[in-house]
């Protein structure tokens, strides 16, 4: 069976995270995205754990789904276009902050569990290892190697998996707390690692061109801080509807089971170009290199984003591919596209009723996005969004990369150009 | 002789002496148990096969070290004893048993362990047993060790005293000085008046004892530690030389300058050239404090999360927060807590350390399975012998260092309790103690409100703080930015 997942999210336990960031709304918004697995994220944060507890029940193997209880109230809010079944995957995201070498690393890994037993079991030594209850993404002294091996000894079905992996602070790879290989950072436990998540800023390509990427299969996740971001990314999968299915989809090498992935446009992610934010300094890394580095606001080091990160490491030219590739689509989430062709804010009122409404007539996100007819959207939402789409399919959009932790900006039509395609439409 | 290259000239000299008594007198810093374990495995060579070293530590843990040092060293277990004074003295009751006044199965009972008599009264006790040598017992007292002898308890003060008591025999003490050819004390300035004693006794006729310490960290005066007899060394224990190390291989060298002022110009010859700095900070409350603290060592972990994120100078293992009393430990662990910055709180050494038979050198001791990152939160007594490259000193104010707060102690459990005063010098040891942990960071903090057994109090930065050079220190205070809005929340209100 098709479906797509996003296996990478919070709860309203973690840092920065929103406050409605509950199993309720996570059903509610999978559903207006599209998406059939959610991660339940945070599984180690003890009251998110028994939220999870009380309110999902078991159901295909593996998975989980919302109580008819809770799930009954939350059905009429959703447009009857958009309706499906929503399954959680318990998923955790750590923190691990520690020395090797003599540096100081700061790498977040993903962990993914079969059962509550085998969540429970990684809870309960994480637990007696540190202070679990403040942040529903917790911060741990423990080497990622460690943490992989307990997760490897809590159950072996469990996955456990890099996250953004490029991200310049926070990851296996990252350019200021990372390492320079895999290997380096998992030792003889990295044959134990099936997949790497490649994180906003970051498309398959990029990842093409490493070698010591090539037995790992590549994921996308949203890593979602509020219930509307979900499904920025995701992973389309054609298998078996259970735990199973997807853990062989990533672990087995011959599996076909992980059909491809939406992606962000890397240029989009916050971290794509180098330079500083508070300096304003955006640079393409070949400007990096021409200032060696040095910002010219400040003086300091500028941060090296991922573009540049990936020519540092990379060991094959661009345009090949890596063993397990599967292809990819390149998606701007819709709130966006309906802002960029109203030319509002995204976070306007014309743009949330704009969105509801074609969800209302359409049927959800990524059916919009990915597969409707553009004369439907046309005739639902206007020639300006279907342009819109039509050109975002084709990868036909200008973006102003993101550096240092401010996302990169879209442009999908010039000056003007959206009243002329509108006049269009009253000519004919 | 050429002198080995891990040896500075006068530690190379204190590995070397021959002919007396040693004492050395060893500066934070200055390679104290390094010089010890180098000359203890000089020594071994000269003993014969039933001969012994005895070497005498303040805690278990320092025993554990001393120990891994000298195995590392080649040294073999067999030729040695390591131990606190109260671990040698419960081997000497249990081998000499039949000539001791004790019952056959005696026990060691643990403080926790003695009911019907309140803390105030074994404090006194404990204050008489470890201050003096003779005792003209009270009621009270001779009723405490009626009790203790009729459970077959003997409470940790008289291990050491009923190990005197059979010292008295001639032919045990010989026997022992025949064994144990050469003894060693680490931290000799927190030894009292029974240790000294019992330290004469073995201590001669041909045996040499090896004393380590400085005078400037006595910090266990309320244990009965007589920072006297360290000057009196040589008094005791005749005849003895005298050797000072005064190369400092720790602390920055502001660093190093600005805790030799607060020790009224102690001068140690500081060997590294790191870039040191010290921070004093002032906050309007502790918890503001705390909060301080808790946002310097995200900093310095360069950022928790993705919007605060720096380059990473530090990992929470190289930091350290040091206070005056348990009292100050909820609010910065809140503090801590809130940022999810993972801590370990880490205890004062145990009131004097003592293997039980079961309890053989390192076998109880606890196997960590991974190698755990964690900040230390602990007393600044409990700092003694550690180093940290960034430490934190919280509360320096004018009542807690030095200590002189005048409250019903709830924390006792005792509403009789009036007050807490330090004696003056010691807490000027103990302050200096906490600064000379520190490597290249050390922060400085005072509150001007602090809340403390249920108290309001208004504070006044510690004097200490006014011996330091005005150039050796940076004054820091709180950048207030506008809080930012999370883009995030914002949306989520619309959707």
């Amino acid at each position: 069976m098709k479906f797509i997942a996003d296996l990478h999210i919070h709860s309203k336990y973690s840092r920065a995270t929103a406050k409605n960031l509950d199993l309720e709304n996570l059903y509610l918004w999978a559903q207006y995205k599209g998406i059939h697995i959610v991660g339940t994220g945070d599984f180690v944060h003890p009251k998110w754990f028994k939220e999870l507890e009380d309110k999902l029940e078991p159901a295909e193997k593996g998975l989980f789904k919302l109580k008819d209880k809770f799930a009954l109230a939350i059905d009429a809010q959703i447009p009857k276009s958009c309706r499906g079944e929503v399954r959680f995957l318990l998923t955790v995201e750590i923190s691990n902050i520690y020395k090797r070498h003599d540096k100081v690393r700061k790498v977040h890994n993903l962990i993914f569990s079969p059962s509550l037993q085998a969540a429970q079991k990684i809870q309960t030594k994480l637990g007696s290892i540190g202070n679990i209850s403040s942040d529903g993404r917790p911060i741990l002294g423990l080497d990622s190697y460690d943490l992989l091996k307990i997760t490897l000894e809590a159950d072996a079905k469990n996955l456990f998996i890099p996250a953004h992996i490029w991200t310049p602070w926070f990851s296996a790879l990252g350019s200021m707390g990372g390492f320079d290989s895999m290997t380096d950072a998992f030792g003889d436990l990295t044959k134990h690692i099936f997949a790497v998540e490649t994180g906003l800023s970051s498309d398959p390509p990029m990842n093409w061109r490493l070698r010591q990427l090539d037995d790992f299969i590549l994921i996308s996740n949203s890593d979602a801080h509020s219930p509307s971001k979900l499904g920025r990314e995701a992973n389309i999968f054609d298998t078996e509807f259970s735990y199973d299915g997807i853990y062989r989809a990533l672990s087995d090498k011959d599996d076909k089971g992980l059909v491809s992935t939406l992606e962000f446009f890397p240029e989009e992610g916050k971290y794509h170009y180098d330079g500083h934010r508070n300096c304003q300094v955006r640079w393409h890394p070949k400007e990096t290199i021409k200032h060696k580095g040095i910002c010219s606001g400040c003086g300091k080091p500028v941060t090296i984003g991922v573009m540049a990160r990936v020519e540092t490491l990379a060991d094959r030219d661009e345009g090949s591919k890596s063993k397990r590739w599967r292809p990819y689509q390149n998606i701007v989430p819709l709130p966006e596209m309906i802002a960029e062709a109203k030319d509002m804010g995204t976070a306007s009122k014309a743009v949330q009723e704009a969105y509801m409404n074609v969800l209302n007539k359409l049927g959800n996100e990524f059916y919009i996005l990915l597969d409707c007819p553009i004369a439907d959207i046309k005739k639902a939402a206007g020639d300006v969004l279907a342009e819109g789409i039509n050109r975002m399919r084709r990868g036909k959009i200008e973006i102003a990369a993101g550096y240092d932790g401010e996302f990169g900006t879209i442009k999908i039509f010039d000056f003007g150009e959206r009243e002329h395609i509108e006049q269009q439409l009253v000519l004919f | 002789m050429q002198r080995p290259q891990d040896l500075n000239e006068s530690q190379c000299q204190a590995v070397n002496h021959s002919g007396s008594h040693l004492l050395i007198t060893a500066g934070p810093g200055t390679g104290k148990t390094h010089t010890l374990t180098r000359r203890i495995a000089r020594l071994i060579p000269s003993l014969k096969s039933d001969e012994k070293i005895l070497a005498i530590t303040f805690t278990n843990k320092a025993a554990r070290q001393m120990q891994d040092k000298l195995t590392a060293l080649g040294v073999r277990q067999s030729q040695l004893f390591i131990g606190t004074f109260h671990g040698f003295c419960l081997k000497l009751l249990r081998d000499y048993f039949e000539r001791t006044a004790l019952p056959k199965d005696f026990k060691v009972a643990a403080p926790e362990d003695i009911a019907g008599f309140d803390n105030e009264t074994l404090k006194r006790i404990s204050q008489i047993k470890s201050s003096q040598l003779a005792i003209s017992p009270d009621d009270e007292y001779k009723a405490y060790q009626h009790y203790l002898r009729q459970n077959s308890w003997v409470d940790f003060d008289d291990i050491l005293r009923e190990a005197l008591l059979l010292l008295e025999d001639e032919n045990i003490a010989g026997e022992l000085r025949r064994q144990y050819r050469y003894i060693f004390v680490d931290e000799y300035q927190d030894s009292n008046i029974v240790q000294n004693a019992l330290l004469k006794i073995l201590a001669c006729e041909g045996v040499v004892l090896t004393a380590i310490g400085d005078a400037n960290q006595s910090i266990y005066g309320f244990r009965g530690s007589r920072v006297e007899l360290f000057r009196r060394f040589q008094e005791d224990f005749n005849p003895a030389q005298i050797l000072t190390l005064q190369e400092n291989y720790r602390s920055a060298p502001s660093l190093l300058a600005a805790s030799g002022q607060v020790m009224g110009g102690v001068q140690l010859l500081a060997q590294l050239e790191t870039q040191g700095k010290l921070v004093i900070h002032q906050a309007a409350t502790d918890r503001a404090e705390a909060d301080y603290v808790a946002h310097q060592i995200e900093k310095m972990i360069g950022g928790l999360d993705m919007n605060t994120s720096r380059r990473a100078l530090r990992s929470f293992g190289d930091v350290v927060i040091l206070y005056r009393l348990n009292a100050q430990r909820s609010v910065m662990g809140q503090a801590l807590e809130h940022l999810g910055i993972p801590y370990q709180v880490s205890q004062k050494p145990k009131r004097n350390e003592v293997y039980t038979d079961e309890d053989a050198l390192g076998q109880n001791e606890e196997i960590l399975e991974y190698n755990i990152e964690k900040v230390s939160l602990m007393t600044l007594h409990a700092a003694k012998g550690l180093e940290f490259p960034v430490v934190f000193i919280i509360g320096c104010e004018d009542n807690l260092l030095p200590l002189n707060i005048l409250c019903h102690s709830r924390e006792s459990g005792n509403p009789g309790s009036t007050g807490m005063k330090g004696d003056p010098k010691e807490e000027r040891r103990l302050f200096y103690v906490g600064m000379t942990r520190a490597k290249e960071y050390l922060y400085l903090s005072h509150a001007k409100r602090r809340q403390l057994f249920g108290q309001t109090l208004i504070q006044e930065p510690s004097p200490y703080l006014a011996d330091i050079a005005e150039e050796l220190k940076a004054y820091e205070a709180v950048k207030r930015n506008a809080p930012k809005k999370d883009p995030d929340a914002l949306q989520m209100k619309l959707f």
